[in-house]
């Protein structure tokens, strides 16, 4: 009798418990995203919060997806269980919105009085835009600047950052010494990288580009090699270093460990100087500028799939996020810049000695996204890699990456 | 002549008895088996054959994840293989990789066990200590070669005691993949060499008592009597550590992925990262359908020409 009972209870709450999971997961926002740093998840959680806070009749739950972000995202949206809202990184963005899996915004944005479209910095919008349909709302973003040590700057006589292309190569001359005398250099001018991203700022500055309006790629122009070979040059004419050479893992180490005078990095170096390398004097300028002033910005939007039972909160969780509001707790420490322009004077980041050059470079700076398959990056890593390693021919080397990277060209 | 008949009958009704539960426990011996194996089949087909199925279709179709309708490409997948430069570069790699690893690991573990085989003083001491990269995560010793090969790493410093400049061990397209077959013969030997010290427990003391009285050396006895003696166990080993090869893609993932220059892109990695990287499934399926066929290929050819058994 009493085992009768108990099983009837045992199953009774089996079956609730298993109700109260349907129905909790009905009414609750699935939320994902990357993180790149602790600091990053706790300003997550306390935006997070402040929404919890403000709207208490939605409920969200946070997945946290590690590694490979990408690829997870791209296995959740083909096997329909995609979180509500997540992020999209501008560089993936074309490769998403050439399939119909992201919710078109523009309705919602168009009803929501609130929400002022055209507050946003409109190039990091017309990243996630195709065809007039809005799919991602940026969140933030960063761009590459100039990072100098002002100690090394001084001891070199030099008192200001460089201006133009022919300034950095004269500065850097200046800045690579051997100072202990030992007949190796022990500081460059600069700190350079084999990679692609690295070398678009110079692009664009040189008036070239990777691909015209048509999406036809454009790097055997004279614009393209001009600034491959003034960026290589830096690295033969040995006033700029790599990375592997002084046996470090990356360009900022190299200048956070005193090497190199000069770096191009972005935003998410500051807090990493901060803490890692205190000892580095140093201060922050607009990339010096060649034909005329460029830089490569970088945004990451939030977004919706198309499948999705929960429109309306998902546009409520969303619009709170890139909202006025949200944006001001997400950039106020600065880890990365607001898309908007009201939260960018609202923060007074326009007149900050450090985020003015970030918040500035906004004029000249441009979204760098490729209509190919994302295999066109390791054909362009390698062609750089061997442009550096194995000094390849320059132009032979452009012509041949043009040619594989053409079948690649996104369908549509 | 009572006894005897009596005998008789009670043999050949301990015999039908003996029949019966023969057959009963037979029947339910097969019941127990099948029902045993249900399980484990089961999910091996779920697991494993349907998705082998899967991959040879999806191989023939430009399968896009996101895609709502997939289209069917014929042998366009393949064709465009067979154009693709980094294929053959992988290719090679990988062939390249298998001709260094195999003879080298399989000669390193065959020694190693019959060292291990002698009565040394702190066998089991040594024996644990080659057994343990085997049980270690290929991931975390990948890791700590990473730190190996740096440029101011272990390695580095060690050269640099004989007066050898430094180098770049992961980063120099020359020296990348050697470095890490250097790292996958030294994981792999010593389970390997487990292997072979199971066979060397099977040969008869006795063989190697008759070489001692004949005035064999020791040298002697091992490649007249050992080396022959674990012939099935080498072939064993051999096939396993082709096969190994030939997938090798762990340690390429954590410590290259693949470059620089492509300089150690293998057909396991490559199939990773038209699929999981640039999201061709399709092209991924029939450059993984071609890598299997290759592995098919050389197995057989090894079974062929070197049988476990020529005797």
């Amino acid at each position: 009798m009493v085992k009768s009972t108990l099983k009837y209870i045992f199953l009774i709450s089996f079956l609730a418990l298993i109700i109260s999971c349907i129905r909790d997961k009905a009414k609750t926002i699935r939320f994902s995203s990357w993180q790149s740093n602790p600091s990053e998840k706790r300003l997550t959680d306390s935006l997070l919060h402040c929404f919890a806070k403000k709207y208490p009749e939605y409920k969200v739950k946070f997945e946290l997806i590690p590694g490979n972000y990408s690829e997870k995202i791209q296995l959740m949206l083909g096997t329909h269980s995609a979180p509500q809202v997540f992020y999209v990184k501008d560089f993936v963005a074309p490769s998403y919105l050439r399939y119909d899996v992201l919710q078109p915004l523009n309705e919602y944005i168009d009803r929501d009085t609130s929400f002022d479209k055209n507050d946003f910095y409109p190039q990091f919008l017309n990243a996630f835009t195709k065809n007039g349909k809005i799919y991602g709302i940026p969140k933030d973003f960063g761009c590459y600047v100039l990072f100098y040590n002002i100690d090394m700057f001084k001891a070199a006589g030099l008192s200001e950052p460089p201006k133009d292309w022919t300034e950095l190569e004269e500065f850097s001359k200046k800045l690579t010494k051997d100072i202990n005398g030992d007949g190796k250099t022990d500081q460059y001018g600069i700190v350079v990288e084999p990679s692609i991203d690295k070398l678009m700022p110079f692009v664009f500055q040189n008036m070239g580009s990777f691909q015209d309006k048509d999406a036809n790629l454009t790097l055997n122009t004279p614009e393209f090699q001009g600034a491959l070979e003034y960026y290589y040059g830096l690295y033969s004419k040995k006033i700029a270093t790599i990375p592997t050479d002084v046996s470090m893992n990356n360009i900022e180490e190299v200048f956070g460990r005193k090497r190199a005078a000069m770096v191009i990095s972005g935003g998410w170096f500051v807090p990493q100087l901060k803490d890692q390398y205190k000892d580095v004097n140093y201060k922050v300028a607009f990339l010096p500028k060649g034909k005329q002033m460029a830089t490569i910005a970088f945004t990451v939007s939030y977004s919706s799939p198309k499948e999705n039972p929960l429109k309306e909160e998902s546009w409520k969780l969303l619009s709170y996020l890139t909202g006025k509001e949200g944006m001001t707790v997400w950039t106020s420490t600065g880890i990365a810049m607001p898309t908007r322009k009201s939260v960018a004077s609202g923060l007074d980041y326009i007149n900050h000695p450090e985020y003015k050059i970030f918040m500035g470079s906004v004029d000249f700076a441009k979204v760098f996204q490729v209509d190919y398959n994302e295999r066109w990056f390791s054909i362009a890593q390698s062609a750089m890699q061997a442009i550096f390693y194995e000094r390849a021919d320059i132009p032979q080397k452009l012509k041949q990456m043009e040619n594989d990277i053409k079948s690649l060209r996104l369908k549509k | 002549m009572l006894p005897g008949i009596y005998m008789n009958d009670a043999i050949s009704v301990r015999i039908k008895i003996n029949m019966k539960r023969n057959s009963s426990t037979k029947k339910e011996q097969q019941f127990w088996a099948y029902t045993f194996l249900f399980f484990p089949l089961m999910l091996l087909t779920i697991f494993v054959f349907i998705p082998i199925l899967f991959s040879f279709v999806i191989s023939f179709f430009d399968w896009e994840l996101m895609a709502s309708h997939q289209k069917f490409a014929g042998l366009n997948n393949y064709i465009e293989i067979f154009g693709d430069k980094i294929f053959y570069k992988a290719l090679v790699n990988t062939v390249f990789y298998t001709i260094g690893v195999v003879p080298i690991q399989t000669l390193l573990a065959l020694f190693l066990a019959f060292v291990m085989n002698q009565k040394i003083r702190g066998r089991a001491f040594f024996r644990t200590a080659f057994y343990i990269p085997a049980v270690t995560s290929s991931v975390v010793t990948s890791i700590i070669f990473v730190a190996i090969y740096s440029k101011e790493g272990l390695l580095n410093s060690l050269l640099g005691n004989l007066g050898i400049q430094p180098n770049d061990w992961l980063t120099n397209p020359k020296t990348v993949l050697i470095s890490i077959m250097m790292l996958n013969i030294w994981t792999t030997s010593g389970y390997f060499m487990v292997s072979f010290l199971a066979g060397l427990q099977n040969i008869p003391a006795s063989l190697y008592e008759a070489a001692r009285l004949e005035g064999a050396t020791q040298s002697q006895q091992f490649w007249h009597i050992t080396v022959p003696m674990v012939r099935p166990v080498t072939y064993f080993v051999v096939v396993m550590s082709l096969i190994g090869c030939f997938q090798v893609f762990d340690q390429v993932f954590v410590m290259s992925e693949g470059g620089p220059n492509n300089a150690s892109t293998t057909m396991a990695y490559y199939v990773y990262q038209n699929g999981f990287k640039y999201f061709r499934l399709g092209y991924g399926a029939a450059a993984a359908i071609l890598l299997a066929g290759i592995i098919m290929i050389v197995t057989v050819i090894q079974k062929k020409y070197f049988p476990p058994y020529p005797y």
